[in-house]
């Protein structure tokens, strides 16, 4: 391990990934570091959601490295997607997925202290619970009604409040614009980046640049599998772009 | 024709099958497993309550006590063997549908070979005294076996539905892939729910066998019932299989008591067939007032 990784929340070395004879992510190499915010930019089916699901475990098979807070999360895995996922997301890891995963029969408020998986998280999930309704306050008057009655901007809410519910070191948040009314999705990045980060560290995948960009730390483009080319100030991106 | 027999019949029934019905609901929808070792479990229980009324003391709660932990242990067996090695293969629901299968053969058997195939009667329960509820005579072993299962029952689904392992197997049931992405453990909250549901074929057992016997193969009827009721009530939902239980409960106690018992089978699955052409996903499908995905 370099000294980079030492202190990284999540340092990925050649991880390749992908579902049955397919191959979605080809020898990448990632690195988190703490407090920061990053923005992950690309395509439909340039492999931005498969390489959160490596992270968790949850592909068809992967190989490579994945160290999340140090521990080795990745293995070379052939089947059994999602075996190893409950212990990934105890060593710190908040995914919150693309098309939100709900469960559609649970209350609002049942779906937060889902999220609360820790120990500490679940004693505190009152305070905690406050927190997320501060960041989405529409989510208040709706805590006892099953989810599966929400609209999509408001299941999006909820599904992001269940990953901010828990300590986690890494967020890992799936295209948080996507289906939403350009106006409810701007209002919910504008949630995640209200979010006071501390020493952990958000990653969000998102196909319209305009909502990130100028807010994150770095902004990473994804191509065919593979990261390419990055920017700390991402307007200059934007500029030769256009 | 005695009416309040009939229902007093119908009601007992419907507790007895609807703990059956209630456990293999909760173990399809949670695990994706349909448990075809849920009559061995049922007959194991019976002879585990009746092993401890020899040996250990035939007070009602020892026995009560004895079916239901070793349904539980049954329930954990069935887990052991049959969920934990595959539930992450290629083709999962099938293979458990075989492997359970297969434990139920070999244990059904395993149940001939040491007891032998006379069957054993439990101690009565609830002892030997008629109840008079509004008119109606009501016997004490129907009205005990009712209002345990009842209790139980309750017990379960608010157990279910204020602590947190209950809300775990809850968002199990609902999405199995958001769980794991929310931090539960699929092979743990398996070994609750195989305990949970094994202890409810456990009760059964005892409830049951207050009116018939401990055999070694006496669980296929009672499973082949409970799987109809989880499935008149549509797969997963509890409310369904509650509903599902009278209806099933009510059904057998009308046709044997007017047509004949040789018939309550073949009423039992033409009444299945036509709620299910009608309501496909069973009963469940009126009452679900959530959207799915």
């Amino acid at each position: 391990m370099s000294d980079v990784a030492r202190n990284a929340v999540l340092d990925v070395r050649g991880l390749s990934a992908g579902w049955g004879p397919l191959r979605v992510i080809h020898d990448l190499d990632l690195t988190v570091f703490p407090g920061e915010r990053i923005g992950l930019v690309g395509l439909n089916g340039h492999g931005k959601s498969t390489l959160f699901q490596a992270i968790a475990g949850l592909t068809g098979w992967q190989r490579g490295s994945i160290l999340l807070n140090g521990f080795e999360v990745g293995r070379t895995r052939s089947q059994g997607p999602g075996r190893y996922t409950h212990q990934i997301v105890r060593r710190g890891l908040a995914l919150i997925p693309q098309g939100d995963e709900i469960f559609h029969g649970l209350t609002v408020e049942e779906h937060l202290d889902s999220g609360a998986y820790t120990r500490r998280a679940w004693k505190e999930r009152a305070t905690r619970k406050q927190r997320i309704l501060q960041i989405f306050p529409p989510l208040t008057k709706l805590m006892a009604i099953p989810v599966g009655r929400l609209s999509g901007g408001e299941r999006r809410m909820v599904a992001i409040g269940r990953g901010l519910m828990a300590d986690a070191d890494l967020f890992l948040v799936d295209e948080p614009s996507l289906g939403l009314a350009p106006k409810i999705g701007k209002s919910v990045v504008d949630a995640l980046m209200a979010v006071e980060l501390g020493s952990s560290a958000m990653v969000i995948a998102e196909q319209n640049l305009g909502l990130l960009e100028g807010r994150v730390d770095r902004i990473i483009g994804m191509h065919a599998g593979k990261l390419k080319g990055e920017a700390s100030a991402s307007k200059s991106l934007m500029g030769g772009h256009r | 024709m005695n009416w309040s027999f009939v229902l007093s019949n119908a009601i007992t029934l419907a507790c007895i099958y609807g703990t059956l019905a209630i456990g293999i609901s909760l173990t399809w929808s949670s695990l994706g497993l349909v448990n075809m070792a849920f009559g061995f479990i049922f007959a194991l229980s019976g002879y585990g309550a009746w092993l401890a009324s020899l040996n250990i003391s035939a007070q009602p709660a020892v026995v009560m006590a004895a079916g239901i932990l070793t349904g539980a242990l049954g329930g954990l067996i069935v887990c052991l063997l049959a969920f934990i090695p595959i539930h992450d293969k290629p083709n999962f629901p099938l293979r458990a549908l075989i492997a359970t299968l297969a434990i139920s053969l070999i244990g059904n058997q395993a149940l001939l070979w040491y007891f032998g195939p006379r069957a054993k009667s439990l101690p009565k329960l609830f002892g030997n005294w008629n109840a008079d509820i509004f008119g109606v005579i009501v016997t004490s072993d129907k009205l005990g076996a009712s209002v345990s299962a009842i209790v139980l029952l309750t017990l379960i689904l608010l157990w279910m539905r204020s602590s947190r392992r209950g809300l775990e197997i809850r968002a199990m049931m609902m999405n199995p892939h958001a769980a794991s992405i929310v931090g539960i453990g699929v092979r743990r909250t398996g070994f609750y729910v195989m305990a949970l549901t094994g202890s409810l074929a456990g009760l059964a057992s005892v409830l049951l066998a207050q009116t018939y016997y401990v055999a070694p193969f006496s669980g296929i009827t009672p499973m082949v019932k409970g799987l109809s009721i989880a499935l008149v009530g549509g797969l997963g939902s509890v409310p369904g299989a509650v509903i599902g239980a009278v209806i099933i409960g009510l059904n057998e106690a009308l046709t044997s008591t007017l047509l004949g018992g040789q018939y309550v089978l073949i009423t039992q699955f033409l009444l299945i067939i036509l709620v299910l052409l009608v309501r496909p996903r069973g009963i469940a499908g009126l009452l679900d007032k959530a959207r799915e995905a």
